[in-house]
């Protein structure tokens, strides 16, 4: 398949170039290259609607034909491969003449009407050809025997047959690049049209990507968001940036008209999405346009939040947390950064809590995320990022894909994997929930909500006794070698088959078969999600992992490792940049005093003034707030009112502090509580960076203005710190900061807003002529001994189990068309036209029993608190468990979750709450 | 009368289709026993020494198709699939065959098999075809019952396993590559060639994929010899072939003769000349994507190159024979209604070319004062770059009823006015 081509900068293989002719030039094209696509390289603009790069050739539109030497006839470009030699003849009156003659044909049947609101490549053809004009076509219009019907069942897109010219574009988009197979054609030759599913777009399982959409070459697919307000003539700036939702990065070109956001399109030929976009990513940037957003500070006055000056605001903020300061010790603040802000903001905000606070009190929502697999990974193999490139997904042998609904939480991640699946890739999927990859897994394991480690040591003895673990990676790479390995095996040795099938519910069969798939295949990657890190043996569960990895040596080499991919944009880029309550950016531990006199040398601060005792993590500083023992509180684009275990106890201790300033965009539930409210920028008003899930550093860029008097975070920051009485240095932009950064953080130390321009590229790169790393451990691990580590670690029953006052286990977690505290995704029409509304997951089993029906309130009770939401009944879910998503604020899950935590990553458990459930009456 | 030489057909009519005994006294299964005692490579390169050429129409050389198959790799998957998808208007020799020996062809099917080393073959019927399909199916259940297809056919090590897989009714499907897409289970579009199947076909293994009555042969040839089969019909194009002959003819039928017998002997020594007495007006010869035939093309030697020398084109060997009362032109208007019909859509010259010619001549039609000098030079125009551009046969297809009526037929009519 000629296809897929890989990209410039990425290890994609290299094709030699050879010599071909095309009209008498002789010129250099990719061997096994598509020729079309090779010729057009060239400067040959060879007509064609039906080929795009990114798809298997079809040769519908026969527009592309050519002539070679030595062929008979003319042959259609898009279908042929490069070869040594070729000679070709892409112009010439014969071919012009068919080609004209075929175009005439094809709007024969066409209706060829444009309103500027989309890019049409066949009316860009028709002007080339002089076909726009009535006299200049031949062949008389063609009435069609079936009515084509407009279908604008769908929310994001409306499909007009009468401009549809039947390039299987679409259909391609969504099999060969989404892996979603939704579109096919229905009817034959002139009557045939687009159906999706079996009847209309909006009935259909399309998920609203828009793949069909941003390949269609007419307007036969066009997106409904803002159709009645763009003009793509009156389009005045693209603007390339990253998506601001998950973290797998894509980038995006934003179409700006009268200075507003109107369509988000991928940027295609550049990783880590190559124009691949998901429902969010493509529609979920109404947000800043909101109405609800904030333009002017807010004061607390007589408990009422009312609009003030900015300097009053700024002055009131700095005296405060002085006060405060002086009052009860630098260590009395604490400050949560942000995961949605950027490397730039985020690098400023914790220099800001490190010598204005003076405190390391300092973290954010990562804690409640990855901290366990950060933890376990940073102790293991040396850094708390993922190993590999995403490109890996699709190229490697095997996948286990562990706790991690990819398919929902990181869509164009799966599309990697869903394109491997097609090609005989192995996929093991271990989730107690049939999440959507099931379907393309060759193997799913279910085990029971926490039983994790079990699951894993089981695996690991069925390694061990078959004699599938990896001796050379265990003495060349692991610390301590086959003696350690040996007491990794003692550990695991009660982990028989039918021990694991006995606590996980896994038949032992499926044990041993997803055991023998993954070790003996010649390269695999472990995706380990959620469900494994927040849990409080999370870390736990990550270093059994771990060991599955590192006895089986499926580390450390080519399309070999393990992903933890990250859930919001800049979730790895602000720890990265030192938003951490023990280490500084880059990784680097705060207890050295080396380390804090180079960090002091270049923030230009005595070395004393940098705190040396280790901070509070998130969960701990709400704790201490409740406590009394933190007073004043500094968040920056978090919630943690929706984001926080146990809520009710989040709420109390923020009702405690005795001051409170956030920073966001919206008034969210936790800028309620604040005695200040900054309105900050949203993403597509900033410049900056931010770091991906395969530590790839990508470029944010400002399309428009903000809205009223909201500022820059960094330029709120820098302005605090000032008068707080710890001036930074005069930032002349955002390109500044981060080469301040670049130099206390060894591994972007290579890296600059000049190298980012094209694209991403991945740490660590510690020098400016460095290409960027996307395989780490090739050579060694990044701990002090260069080895990896094995932790053999025991299961251990959940703290919390099922009684029979609370019989149900509650798991929790993401959908598709919502993300993390709904602030932004739930102000975007498209993806609350997709789902608006919380509901509960629950067994067939348990719904018979407890006679509840589809669509029925019902109330949901742990130790912590209460909530009521809707039933929605499927055998997603096993017995006795239940799943809920967290995005809702009408229903807050958090109020059952409890802030218990792993005791080494500081996690809360929020995948395992026991509850009970009682139907409500209407 | 002109005899008939029955080599697919010896048994028609003979033995009863639905009883394997029968078939095996009549020396069925003997080509196989004979096949599995020697090498696969004897076996194929027996078929190229045979000449034997497909009988679908494209008259390609069987032996060559199967030698290509056989050697693209070593140790890989191939199939081998039977196309019994006959929609050419006018032809029902496949069906006949089915019908009446089923067990010709599956044997034929199995020693092709073999001679690939295909261990997975299809035969699929066209969705009209009900007695084909089920005695067809009668047969597969009692071949695997003697042993003639499954494991270890005939102790001879080696396994075939043969399953029918039936069309919908869509022409195009007797196309190869498309009737490939269809016995994958996807919708019936033509893929791209090449690949042509003997190098990446179902499933994207090498694929040998031949008509009903192209594997028929195959027994007979492999017992009694290539040198023998050449020794029948023309050179070129050895062997027999069966015409299906329909239309104004006082005995139409199927009719097995060696290639290379007339156009004259057909209609009026075996179908006993034109009904009611009428003038002889036109053939039109190997169905809609076929050519007429007129009064002049009644002595040549009805082969794969003597036909197309003169402007003809064997095809399926349908013969539809026409008085010549009958109106040529909405003859021709109902094969450009059916290639309109019949046009899957996916290449633009076809999906639209096939619809622009059936509404040029019809609106020339009945708007009356036809004028076929003004109208069938554009049909052929139009009909010759949908030829020149399209992506499979059927695009290729109209410009051969259009240009031979009107150069064979139309032109001398004019002339004669």
């Amino acid at each position: 398949m000629g296809a897929y081509f890989g990209f410039a900068n990425s290890k994609s293989v290299i094709m030699a170039k050879v010599k071909i002719r095309i009209d008498g030039k002789e010129v250099l094209a990719n061997e096994g290259a598509n020729l079309l696509h090779e010729a057009r390289l060239n400067g040959f603009d060879i007509p064609g609607l039906c080929y795009h790069r990114k798809l298997t050739p079809t040769g519908a539109c026969r527009l592309c034909l050519v002539k070679v030497e030595g062929q008979r006839g003319l042959v259609a470009s898009c279908t042929l491969t490069v070869k040594e030699g070729m000679n070709i003849v892409a112009f010439d009156q014969e071919l012009e003449d068919t080609r004209r003659f075929l175009l005439d044909y094809l709007i024969s049947e066409q209706n060829t009407s444009y309103d500027d609101t989309y890019t049409d490549e066949l009316r860009e053809l028709i002007l080339r050809y002089n076909l726009d004009k009535a006299e200049n076509r031949f062949f008389k219009p063609i009435k069609h025997e079936v009515e084509l019907k407009i279908d604008d069942s769908s929310p994001v897109l409306t499909y007009d047959p009468s401009k549809c010219i039947k390039c299987f574009r679409c259909i391609k988009a969504c099999d060969e690049v989404q892996g979603k197979n939704v579109l096919s054609f229905t009817q034959r030759g002139l009557n045939s049209y687009i159906v999706a599913g079996t009847g209309t777009w909006g009935e259909s399982e399309c998920d609203g990507c828009g793949e069909c959409i941003q390949l269609c070459p007419t307007g036969a697919i066009v997106e409904k968001p803002h159709r009645d307000t763009i003009s793509i003539s009156k389009v005045e700036q693209r603007v390339r940036t990253t998506c601001p939702y998950c973290g797998v990065g894509c980038q995006i070109e934003l179409l700006v008209q009268n200075g507003r956001i109107v369509r988000s399109n991928g940027v295609e030929g550049v990783l880590p999405n190559d124009g691949r976009l998901c429902v969010k990513g493509r529609f979920g940037y109404d947000f800043v346009h909101s109405p609800d957003r904030l333009t002017k500070p807010l004061i607390r006055k007589n408990g009422e939040l009312v609009e003030a000056s900015w300097d009053e605001a700024l002055t009131l903020i700095a005296s405060k947390f002085n006060e405060l300061k002086q009052k009860y010790g630098p260590d009395s603040l604490a400050g949560y950064a942000s995961a949605k802000c950027t490397n730039e903001d985020n690098y400023l905000f914790q220099k800001f809590i490190r010598i204005a606070f003076g405190t390391n009190n300092l973290d954010y929502c990562t804690r409640l995320c990855h901290a366990s697999t950060v933890t376990a990974m940073l102790k293991s193999i040396g850094d708390g990022a993922g190993s590999n490139s995403i490109e890996d997904f699709e190229t490697t042998d095997c996948l286990i894909v562990i706790g991690n609904n990819i398919i929902e939480t990181h869509p164009i991640t799966a599309t990697y994997i869903k394109r491997g699946a097609a090609k005989g890739m192995k996929i093991i999927v271990i989730d107690p929930r049939r999440t959507p990859l099931v379907s393309y897994s060759t193997l799913w394991l279910q085990p029971r909500l926490g039983t994790d480690v079990a699951l894993l040591n089981g695996m690991i003895r069925e390694i061990i006794v078959n004699g599938w673990f990896d001796q050379n990676f265990i003495e060349n790479r692991v610390e301590g070698g086959m003696q350690a390995f040996s007491d990794l095996k003692d550990l695991v040795e009660k982990y028989t088959p039918e021990v694991t099938e006995s606590i996980t519910g896994v038949p032992a069969e499926a044990v041993k078969e997803a055991a023998k798939i993954y070790a003996t295949a010649k390269t695999a990657m472990v995706a380990t999600g959620m469900g494994m890190s927040q849990q409080v043996t999370g870390t736990h569960n990550v270093f059994s992992l771990l060991n599955m990895i590192l006895i089986t040596g499926k580390i450390g080499k080519e399309r070999c490792g393990i992903d933890p991919p990250r859930g919001q944009n800049n979730v790895q880029g602000a720890t990265d940049v030192g938003c951490h309550p023990t280490m500084y950016p880059g990784y680097i531990p705060i207890s050295n005093v080396e380390n804090r006199q180079k960090v002091a040398h270049v923030w230009g601060v005595p070395f004393e003034s940098l705190s040396d005792r280790p901070g509070l993590t998130t969960v701990e500083i709400i704790q201490a707030a409740l406590q009394g023992k933190i007073k004043g509180l500094y968040i920056i684009g978090e919630n943690p009112m929706i984001s926080d275990p146990d809520l009710n106890h989040t709420e109390n201790a923020l009702e405690k502090l005795e001051f409170l300033v956030v920073q966001d965009i919206f008034l969210t539930e936790t800028a309620r509580f604040a005695h200040v409210v900054l309105p900050a920028s949203s993403w597509a008003e900033k410049n900056g960076t931010l770091v991906n899930s395969d530590r790839r550093v990508l470029r944010v860029r400002k399309a428009i203005e903000s809205p009223g008097e909201a500022r820059q975070d960094w330029e709120i920051i820098h302005e605090l710190a000032a008068r707080m009485g710890k001036p930074m240095p005069k930032y002349r932009d955002e390109a500044e900061i981060f080469d301040e950064l670049a130099r206390i953080t060894p591994i972007m130390a290579g890296i600059s807003h000049a190298r980012l321009e094209h694209q991403g590229i991945q740490w660590p790169c510690p020098t400016p002529d460095h290409p960027g790393t996307p395989t780490l451990y090739l050579d060694k691990f990044n701990t002090p001994t260069e080895k990896a580590k094995l932790f053999p670690v025991e299961y251990t029953e959940q703290s919390e189990q099922a009684t029979s006052e609370y019989p149900f286990i509650l798991n929790s977690g993401r959908i598709l068309y919502h993300y993390h505290t709904g602030t932004m995704s739930r102000k975007n029409k498209v993806l609350t036209d997709f789902v608006n509304k919380p509901y509960v997951v629950m067994h067939p089993n348990d719904a018979f029993k407890l006679g509840v029906k589809h669509g029925e309130r019902v109330k949901l009770t742990s130790l912590r608190g209460s909530i009521e939401t809707q039933v929605r009944i499927a055998d997603e879910v096993l017995e006795g468990e239940l799943f809920m998503p967290w995005h809702f604020t009408e229903a807050q899950v958090n109020r059952l979750t409890r802030d218990e935590l792993d005791p080494y990553s500081r996690i809360a458990p929020f995948k395992i709450s026991a509850v009970r459930v009682e139907a409500v009456g209407d | 009368m002109l005899k008939e030489y029955r080599i697919v057909l010896r048994n028609s009519g003979l033995i009863d289709p639905e009883n394997i005994d029968e078939f095996i006294a009549a020396d069925g299964y003997r080509a196989l026993q004979k096949a599995l005692k020697s090498e696969p490579i004897g076996i194929y390169e027996e078929i190229i020494d045979s000449g034997l050429r497909g009988r679908g129409g494209a008259g390609f050389p069987t032996g060559t198709k199967e030698k290509a198959a056989a050697v693209i790799c070593s140790d890989c998957t191939r199939y081998v699939i039977c196309n019994a998808d006959e929609g050419e208007p006018g032809t029902f020799k496949d069906r006949v065959i089915m019908e009446t020996d089923p067990h010709t062809l599956i044997e034929g099917i199995a020693i092709a098999a073999y001679s690939i080393g295909a261990h997975k073959g299809f035969i699929y019927i066209r969705g009209e075809y009900g007695l084909a399909t089920r005695r067809v199916q009668l047969a597969i259940e009692q071949a695997y019952d003697r042993g003639f297809l499954g494991k270890n056919i005939l102790g001879s090590g080696f396994d075939f396993d043969l399953e029918i897989r039936r069309g919908a009714g869509s022409y195009l499907c007797g196309e190869e590559l498309t009737l490939i897409e269809s016995v994958e289970g996807k919708r019936g579009h033509p893929r791209i060639k090449p690949p042509y199947p003997a190098e990446r076909g179902l499933w994207g293994a090498p694929t040998l994929i031949n008509n009903v009555e192209t594997l028929a042969n195959f027994p007979a040839i492999i017992l009694n010899g290539a040198k023998w089969y050449r020794s029948i019909g023309t050179e070129k194009s050895p062997g027999t072939k069966i015409f299906t002959i329909s239309g104004d003819v006082n005995k139409p039928g199927f009719y097995e003769f060696p290639m290379g017998v007339t156009l004259k002997e057909l209609i009026y020594d075996v179908a006993n000349g034109v009904k009611d007495g009428k003038p002889f007006g036109a053939a039109l010869i190997g169905g809609a994507a076929g050519t007429f035939a007129s009064e002049q093309h009644m002595d040549v030697p009805m082969d794969y190159d003597k036909l197309r020398e003169v402007g003809l084109t064997l095809g399926s060997g349908a013969v539809i024979v026409m008085d010549d009362t009958r109106d040529l032109n909405q003859v021709m208007l109902s094969i450009l209604r059916f290639f309109k019909h019949e046009s899957c859509g996916k290449c633009i010259p076809c999906r639209v070319g096939t619809t622009q010619l059936y509404n040029l001549l019809n609106e020339n039609l009945t708007q009356g004062n036809f004028d076929p000098a003004k109208v069938y030079p554009e049909l052929i125009r139009q009909a010759g770059m949908i030829a020149k551009t399209s992506l499979c046969p059927l695009g290729q297809s109209p410009i051969l009823p259009l240009k031979s009526l009107w150069e064979h037929i139309l032109v001398s009519q004019i002339a004669n006015q």
